[in-house]
């Protein structure tokens, strides 16, 4: 482990980014159509629960990250093996999303160039963060938080102010009942982006501020909940939700509306920011997330050495991951969500949560 | 083995640059008088300005005695008309011995401020080379070093670099003596404490630090004293020797270290907790620790009022990022993002580029780089030939270039607005590695367009987070945020709500002005004043 403390703020601002990552881009949970807004809001309830339960794992053992307790709570022989898992999914969701980043910045602006060359470049990035370590990605996290605050502000403004928004559009609300907004929470909106807050469970020992975790969780997951919804309903009042669930951006889509008086317009550059500082943030969390997982499974003292093998091969994954960017969704939509997605974030933590719960029933 | 072999070669050469160490004669003096003007003679090589003067002393003049000083660095008419007539004209008992005539002068002498008997050569050397005059008396064992330090001194002037419409018009000058009297009248308060350090095994040269004794954190002052200890090197010429010697990182572009001209500005450090380094020899004076923000305060914020230095201090931030990006930007939404720019502009550029024969890139670099050599050419060149080169540069920078269709007039214009940002803030270490980045930027946006930009600035702001300043993080308070202290970044609140001094500086002395400094017209106050 680094030796640095991060404040409760921090945190906060870093899970924050974490959430809205590349969440805020991409089509979340548009199955659900114009009730989109209310999946989201769902799946933030049902992700606070979720957050209690890594809060609470996090309070027996204030010290060390999740992939050290695994192996008190449940063994030294199978806590290293759901440590390792762990570390392998950390990666593996790195890569996805790198790859996501890739694809996205391929269709939206760079159809020439390869995209190898666009993840390396992040990649080069992320790996140049994980080195500074995570106390300097928390204190970029409280700039750049600052910066896509304002950008995200001025958008919503203008969106309002041109006036292409009919909230006629997100009417009838429940068209098909509650069931059609579930079947959304329970296959996507609760595990991503909420569910994934899981990752903290590795940076929750760094935060000097103990008492204040759970609140910080809390109020990002709460904001970005509602940042998250509130731009989903957005996007379906400016364009419709017929569109957005076709669009591959709803969001570029709905800026693409915004224009005054002949002057700005096509400010697709700020939907090019919020693209690229979410992506940074999200791969950098889940790639330090691995980074330091390995490091803690594999008794290695310093991170630092792990970060060219370990960068090389999520760079690499997220290239031999699927052969196309269809492939890539259906697999994520379908397996990572089923095999990864609902026993790593929900029925392992909880097990653990039990057996740690047994184990401390004395304290 | 290998290790050990260097270490020993380093000290070697070290000793041989040192040239003190080796021609200084040790031990203690002779009670000859000439031998021990022999002595001087000999190890300043017969140096012209070594002004030796015999004379006897005594009521039947039968001591001999010399005075030695270096002309031009010491008051010569002190020297004369006090010092060696007074002297002379002292009413000595009759036959008194060589011992008591030293005694005598040391105590008899009130012209001369500082004395100070002395045996070992190389305290009589150093006191001769820093402007103090020798007295030997022949047949005495000991010498006298008079305190006539003196010579030519450049006036206080008006500084040339960070210049104010409005605040005191007086900067350093290159003695070091003036330097801090101008402090100390600032900051009339015996907590100001002065420390000297000698740094440099050749020159000698004299290095004070000054700190707020109770203001100024302890654990910084005796960090920044360890780096100015640990410097051993032949020769401080400027304090930007110090500067590299004990900045936190010298791989980085960005200045770690402030130094300026005024004395304002060094005070208001101080007050801030600051320490202030001053280096004989230089007008610039180095103060630590810096933060990332502080480049940007330009010393007329405080002395204007809050609305209009918020507005100036957010307009120079902006400054800073468009002489970062503004070229970058350019050729990024050229070549990759044409459909970013509104369909007329886009058609105007395109209608004007028509001509050019190069990429975006090399246009850009093309001008860039021009208008470099002219600015550097405009630095160091005579004030008369100044004139001809800025001519011609607005001619070649200007239309010669459009009219010859080798850059579009665009691009004259992004250019000609990021050469003048770029002079636009206030202080000039800041604005001289934002020149560097900028070419990395243009290199980044010619491969990857706004990506690569939005990269470049994510790397940047990932290496200035992780910049330090003597403990100090270089973005705070942005980041790590203090809330208490966000009045004084990318704002400037008014004087009375900058309650506390910067918390991560100075850790316990936090407060600066009293309850309630806010101005009140006479009735509101009277109404607050009844309700308590």
């Amino acid at each position: 482990m680094e030796r640095v403390q991060l404040s409760a703020r921090q945190l906060f601002m870093l899970a924050i980014l974490f959430e809205h990552g590349s969440a805020i881009v991409i089509p979340l949970g548009v199955d659900a159509k114009q009730d989109v807004w209310l999946a989201i809001l769902c799946g933030m309830a049902l992700g606070s629960l979720l957050f209690l339960v890594y809060y609470r794992l996090f309070t027996y053992y204030p010290t060390v990250p999740f992939t050290s307790y695994s192996q008190q709570i449940v063994g030294t022989f199978f806590g290293k093996g759901i440590a390792l898992v762990y570390v392998l999914y950390f990666l593996y969701i790195a890569a996805r999303v790198l790859r996501d980043f890739g694809e996205l910045l391929l269709t939206f602006a760079y159809p020439e160039t390869p995209l190898f060359v666009l993840n390396a470049v992040m990649m080069l990035t992320i790996m140049y963060a994980a080195y500074k370590g995570i106390e300097v990605l928390a204190r970029a996290g409280e700039l750049f938080f600052a910066f896509l605050y304002l950008i995200a502000v001025l958008g919503f403004v203008l969106v309002i102010v041109v006036g292409v928004i009919d909230i006629h559009r997100l009417q009838p609300v429940l068209e098909e009942g509650w069931k059609r907004v579930f079947k959304v929470v329970f296959t996507q909106t609760l595990y991503v982006p909420f569910g994934e807050m899981i990752v903290f469970t590795m940076l929750f020992p760094y935060v000097n501020e103990r008492k204040k975790v759970k609140i910080a969780g809390w109020l990002a997951i709460w904001l970005s909940g509602i940042n998250l919804a509130l731009t989903m309903a957005m996007n379906i009042a400016v364009i419709g939700a017929d569109a957005v669930s076709r669009s591959t951006f709803p969001l570029l889509n709905t800026i693409q509306e915004i224009r005054i008086a002949n002057f700005l317009e096509r400010l697709d550059v700020l939907f090019m920011i919020a693209l690229v500082i979410g992506g940074f943030f999200k791969i950098s969390v889940f790639f330090y997330a691995g980074v330091i997982g390995a490091a803690d499974l594999f008794q290695i003292k310093e991170h630092q050495r792990l970060i060219y093998p370990l960068g090389l091969a999520v760079l690499l994954l997220s290239i031999a991951i699927a052969n196309n960017f269809a492939e890539h969704i259906k697999e994520g939509l379908n397996i990572v969500t089923i095999y990864m997605h609902i026993p790593l974030q929900v029925v392992i933590p909880v097990l653990l949560l039990i057996i740690a719960a047994i184990r401390n029933r004395h304290m | 083995m290998l290790f050990q072999w260097k270490v020993s070669k380093r000290k070697n050469t070290i000793n041989e640059q040192s040239g003190q160490a080796q021609t200084v004669p040790s031990g203690e003096i002779d009670n000859r008088l000439d031998a021990n003007i022999e002595t001087i003679r000999r190890t300043t090589g017969n140096s012209t300005d070594v002004v030796i003067r015999r004379f006897m002393l005594g009521k039947e003049k039968n001591i001999q005695a010399a005075i030695i000083f270096l002309s031009g660095i010491v008051d010569e008419s002190m020297i004369y008309q006090f010092l060696l007539e007074s002297v002379v004209q002292i009413d000595f008992p009759s036959s008194c011995l060589p011992n008591e005539a030293l005694l005598y002068v040391e105590q008899k002498i009130a012209a001369a401020g500082k004395m100070r008997r002395m045996k070992q050569w190389n305290h009589l050397f150093l006191s001769l080379m820093s402007g103090e005059t020798l007295l030997f008396v022949d047949g005495v064992s000991e010498a006298l070093s008079i305190d006539t330090k003196g010579g030519e001194h450049r006036a206080i002037e008006e500084p040339s670099t960070q210049l104010a419409i409005r605040g005191p018009r007086e900067g350093f000058t290159e003695s070091l003596g003036t330097n801090i009297a101008m402090i100390r009248r600032r900051i009339k308060n015996p907590n100001l404490w002065v420390e000297a350090i000698t740094i440099g095994e050749v020159t000698q040269t004299n290095v004070s630090l000054m700190y707020i004794k109770g203001i100024a954190n302890d654990e910084i002052v005796e960090e920044v004293r360890t780096r100015l200890r640990r410097i051993h090197i032949d020769a401080i010429l400027e304090s930007g020797y110090i500067e590299q010697l004990i900045e936190d990182q010298t791989f980085t572009t960005f200045p770690t270290i402030y130094h300026t001209e005024r004395p304002d500005i060094v005070a208001a450090n101080l007050l801030e907790g600051r320490i202030a380094i001053l280096v004989e020899g230089t007008p610039f004076v180095l103060v630590a620790p810096a933060v990332f923000i502080q480049f940007f305060q330009a010393v007329e914020d405080y002395y204007a009022r809050f609305d209009i230095a918020t507005a100036l201090r957010l307009l120079r931030v902006l400054i800073f990022f468009l002489s970062l990006i503004a070229p970058a930007l350019y050729i990024a939404l050229t070549t990759f993002h044409q459909e970013m720019i509104p369909t007329q502009l886009v058609i105007a550029i395109a209608a004007q580029r028509e001509s050019v024969p190069f990429p975006a890139f090399v246009e850009a670099l093309m001008m860039e780089v021009t208008f470099e050599i002219l600015r550097e050419a405009g630095v160091r060149l005579p004030r008369a030939i100044g004139q001809a080169v800025s001519i011609v540069g607005a001619l070649v920078i200007g239309q010669a270039a459009v009219e010859a269709g080798i850059v579009s007039s665009t691009m004259v214009i992004i250019v000609s607005i990021t050469a003048i940002a770029s002079f636009a803030t206030p202080s000039f270490a800041i604005a001289i590695s934002a020149r560097l980045i900028r070419f990395l930027l243009m290199f980044l946006a010619t491969l990857f367009g706004l990506y690569g930009i939005m990269i470049g600035v994510i790397f940047m702001t990932l290496h200035l987070c992780s910049l330090r300043s003597f403990g100090v993080p270089y973005m705070s308070p942005l980041a790590p945020l203090i809330p208490t202290n966000i009045g004084d970044t990318l704002f400037r609140f008014p004087i009375w709500a900058l309650k506390e001094r910067p918390r991560l500086i100075n850790e316990t002395n936090m407060i600066r002005q009293g309850k309630q400094q806010r101005p009140m017209p006479p009735n509101e106050s009277k109404k607050e004043g009844d309700d308590h």
